[in-house]
């Protein structure tokens, strides 16, 4: 197998170098027929690829499965033991593995796309060539620098060392999936970008294919960072969900700046404004991406999730300096094609919503950049290394993220152009009072209900935040949903549908924008999750039999405390009833384990999530009686950040379904008119 | 040190809520300051992990800090005195966000002025875009004249009616 | 070993067939004219004119605000369609000459 394996990924390479040459030369010799044919070669050399990396990928998993452990990689990371999916799994738990799984995946998508090829086939050349040179770079690094299919050095060992115990939970069988698909796909804009912009493309239809392209690769890079934060959540046991640590953020910059661009692209369609921005934006998403690579890969910044130290941050320092190298070069060289068409008329309009919503999102990359390399920088200069931890990311982040909420809400009622005052006040007096209303109605209701409700802003900074956002989320929900009701309005009034069929057809017709406003509704959940925060409680205690534990309006009584053994791994845990007014309302279980192949412990907490709030039990360790030490948290709200990310995922699968087409008065005669004397001429 | 970085912040904070309630909560309750100063400190065992939320079994550093922090609360240090004394024994990465001297004023800084200055510029460049000359339309499409246009404005209007 | 040495070697004799056997005609796409171009403006600014249509009718947009951004997206629009009409008069003669 690794020879199958190692074979494959030699081929995929040569291949990958061809369909880069031959490609470039017959871009190089354009109109010549000839060239076209070496040219149809590269793009289906740039197929043949995809079939490539997917051995090398087959034979991989296939080492595991049939636990090669004459395999380093295999050997590292797999033991006999391990229940299948996790075999599956290697191919992402480990440095080698990752990287030849992103391959897979960049060369997937490099496969769609040279598929695709039809809907614009000088573009779609132009993409294929610099796709092929990424491609050229991870394939050599995971065939040169990072190979893994290398053998093991000594005797042939008998087990694997196992997966680490932290990875052996069923989210990372898709988390990782997901992120990378987000990461890699990032790719494929940045091709067509950097395409468009080499070959001077007349018009904007480059950018509405990448647009949509960004948008599937922006819907699975949120997926993999809500199914990081929720995997964070349910297995670290450290009752939070988001810790702002350097990997963490590595995932959040491309996002961010992934998401500016979704925004701005709309100025370039509509508008033929901020072409060179946007073309910038893509460049910086994809750049940030492969920045978040190099972070985790190189060691170069300490993280808790950080692969191994090892030299192929060297790699990745080269490829971002020469990626840079190109942009700018093409850039520079080609930029009187991005002129832009239009000024902007008045301070009041869509246009400058949305140059206000790229700055808060560049400011918030920035900061989160910022804080992820300060530590280095301190070093550098004043010597000592300091943390930049989630207090830091907190208290900066925050009020930057609150006003693009707010923008959320004012952004899409005002109209292109110029809006007037008038137009304002009408557009925003009624969801500004109904969010009003929701707010003081959080503020003044009694404490006792618990959860957010009875928020005094005056009494904590994080309360005033909590407050500001759900006020700002009852806005946003108001603006979008009075946006459904007064469209629904006009088809129902022209087609006497009745309103919900009406705002139906109303998002099929639009789907773009209706779906957009979903995902905003999504966020809005999302956040109103987050606010949830600044009310969180925990306590720990140690727990006997029949000890009681009060935390919130919760009785927790500790009914007993076990062990229980199977070949992967060993597991202590407590059984606690929960009690709430008195009455029995269910038992918890949480645990600690050790994984047996990784020498290894670790804890797996309990969570009873309810739409107000979690209570969260972590099992962590036994006092010197034996007796379990029980930690408890209460997390208000945490369940909405879930089901937004639900609905944020929901409204960009809705985005991207083609729109019905609108029905248009089409006259044709009048060019057949017109047509008849001339031809009679 | 302490006492003038939380001054700053506190006054930021003010500034933000605008209410003269500004008085935090915390100040007495020794459980409720071992929260708050726990949630400022770093585990140093190396699993970057904020002090109060790691809980990785068989942690060599935090049981050992999380005494000493409740001692510190119960015998009634000031926070900055509790602070000061982490950083002693710990070093400063033990501090979960940068102080306010020194360079470390930097990292607090720069996402102020980087907010000031982005605002400034996004003015600027609508101010400026305001001011460009008349909209061009397409490369090189020139409005035709009179009554002709007036027959394609029709057209354009007809063909767009809903 | 001999097996995989096997395997191998036909893996790639099919690559490099499917690479570079090519029979039959390549897909070039058409050639992009000016007016296709124009055509993509076209319906750019009347998505924008049924944009504003729309949101005037949804109530969003004081009558002021309509009439001054409808004349001039249709002015856009018609500057665009007499362009449009212009390249195909002259392009039509040729045509049904030929």
């Amino acid at each position: 197998m690794a020879v199958i394996g190692d074979f494959a990924l030699l081929l995929a390479l040569a291949l990958s170098v061809y369909s880069f040459a031959a490609g470039l030369l017959a871009l190089l010799s354009a109109e010549d027929s000839g060239w076209a044919r070496v040219g149809e070669t590269a793009r289906r050399a740039g197929i043949v690829v995809f079939g490539a990396v997917l051995l090398a990928a087959i034979a991989l998993v296939a080492s595991a499965f049939r636990d090669d452990f004459s395999i380093a990689y295999i050997f590292h990371h797999s033991n006999r033991d391990l229940p299948g999916p996790y075999k599956f799994a290697v191919l992402w738990s480990g440095q080698e593995g990752s990287l030849l799984f992103w391959a897979l995946l960049l060369s997937g998508y490099g496969f769609v796309l040279r598929l695709r090829y039809k809907t614009d086939p000088r573009l779609f050349a132009y993409a294929s060539v610099i796709l092929a040179a990424v491609q050229v770079f991870f394939l050599s690094l995971v065939y040169f620098a990072a190979n893994p299919f290398g053998l093991i050095e000594g005797p042939l060992r008998a087990d694997g060392s196992g997966l680490n115990p932290l990875l052996q939970y069923p989210e990372m069988v898709i988390h990782p999936p997901m992120l990378y698909l987000g990461y890699v796909g990032f790719t494929i804009p940045f091709a067509f970008a950097l395409g468009a912009l080499i070959m001077k493309y007349p018009g904007e239809k480059w950018i509405h294919i990448t647009r949509r392209w960004t948008m599937v690769t922006w819907g699975f890079l949120t997926c993999g960072i809500f199914l990081g934060s929720h995997w964070a959540y349910s297995v670290l046991g450290w009752g939070g969900y988001w810790g702002w640590d350097p990997v963490e953020n590595a995932s959040l910059m491309p996002w961010l700046v992934g998401t500016a661009f979704l925004h701005s692209v709309m100025m370039q369609e509509k508008r033929g404004m901020l072409k060179v921005w946007n073309m910038w934006l893509v460049f910086a998403t994809f750049w940030l991406a492969i920045l978040g690579t190099f972070l985790t890969r190189s060691g170069i910044i300490s993280s808790v999730h950080a692969f191994a130290q090892s030299s192929i941050g060297t790699w990745f320092a080269w490829f971002l300096a020469v990626s840079f190298a190109v942009f700018v070069f093409f850039f520079v060289k080609n930029k009187s094609g991005l002129r832009s068409e239009h000024k902007l008329e008045a301070l009041v309009s869509r246009e400058s919503s949305f140059l206000f919503n790229n700055l808060l999102f560049l400011l918030l990359t920035l900061d989160v950049l910022w804080g992820t390399w300060f530590p280095k920088i301190s070093e550098l200069v004043q010597g000592n290394k300091v943390t930049v931890g989630a207090p830091f990311y907190n208290r900066v982040a925050i009020p930057v993220a609150l006003l693009l909420l707010l923008l959320t809400a004012v952004g899409p009622l005002l109209a292109w152009r110029k809006t007037s005052f008038e137009s304002v006040k009408r557009n925003f007096l009624w969801p500004t009072i109904g969010a009003l209303v929701v707010a003081l109605f959080v503020m003044f209701t009694p404490a006792g209900w618990g959860s957010i409700f009875g928020l005094k802003p005056w009494h904590d900074i994080s309360y005033f935040y909590s407050l500001m956002t759900i006020f700002l989320s009852a806005l946003v929900t108001f603006t979008v949903a009075s946006e459904f009701y007064r469209g629904g309005r006009v088809i129902s009034e022209k087609t006497g549908q009745g309103m919900f069929a009406s705002m139906v057809q109303l998002t099929h017709r639009n789907t773009r924008r209706y779906g957009g406003y979903i995902v905003h509704f999504g966020v809005v959940l999302a956040m109103i999750g987050f606010s949830g925060a600044a009310l969180n409680q925990e306590k720990e205690m140690e727990m006997g039999y029949g000890d009681h534990m009060q935390i919130s309006n919760y009785d927790l009584v500790c009914r007993s405390y076990t062990q229980d053994d199977n070949p992967n791994q060993a597991s202590e845990w407590a059984l606690i009833d929960v009690y709430q007014g008195g009455q029995k309302i269910g038992t918890m279980t949480p645990q600690r384990l050790f994984y047996k192949a990784s020498q290894q412990a670790s804890t797996k907490p309990d969570i009873r999530q309810t739409f107000k709030e979690d209570l969260y039990l972590v099992y962590e360790g036994q006092n010197d009686k034996g007796q379990p030490v029980i930690k408890a948290h209460v997390n208000p709200m945490v369940i909405w950040i879930w089901i937004g990310a639900w609905v944020i995922v929901l409204g960009t699968g809705l985005a991207l379904v083609e729109p019905a087409p609108v029905p248009v008065t089409v006259r044709v005669p009048r060019m057949v008119e017109r047509a008849a004397p001339v031809a009679g001429d | 040190m302490m006492v003038r970085s939380n001054s700053i912040r506190r006054t930021l904070h003010c500034a933000l809520v605008s209410l003269a309630v500004c008085i935090f909560a915390g100040a007495g309750d020794p459980s409720s300051r071992f929260t708050e100063i726990g949630h400022q400190l770093m585990c140093i065992c190396g699993c970057g992990q904020i002090l109060l939320e790691c809980n990785h079994v068989g942690c060599p550093s935090s049981d050992s800090m999380r005494n000493e922090l409740m001692a510190a609360v119960t015998r009634g240090d000031s926070d900055s005195l509790v602070q000061q004394a982490f950083v002693q024994k710990y070093g400063p990465t033990v501090l979960a966000a940068p102080t306010t001297a020194g360079f470390d004023r930097a990292a607090w800084i720069m996402p102020i002025v980087a907010l000031l200055l982005g605002f400034g510029i996004v003015i600027l460049i609508v101010r400026a875009w305001r001011n460009r000359p008349e909209p061009m339309l397409a490369d090189g499409v020139h409005a035709s004249p009179g009554a002709e246009l007036e027959k394609f404005r029709e057209q354009a209007r007809q063909e767009t009616d809903l | 070993m001999i097996l995989e040495l096997t395997c191998a070697l036909l893996i790639t004799a099919a690559a490099l067939l499917y690479v570079f056997y090519l029979p039959g005609r390549l897909y070039l796409g058409p050639e992009k004219t000016r007016a296709s171009y124009l055509r993509e403006r076209k319906d750019a600014v009347y998505e924008n004119l049924r944009d504003l249509n729309f949101e005037y009718k949804a109530g969003k947009v004081p009558d002021a605000d309509y009439h001054s951004l409808k004349s001039s997206l249709e002015d856009e629009a018609a500057a665009l369609l007499a362009e449009i009409a212009r390249l195909e008069d002259a392009a039509a003669p040729r045509k049904t000459r030929a």
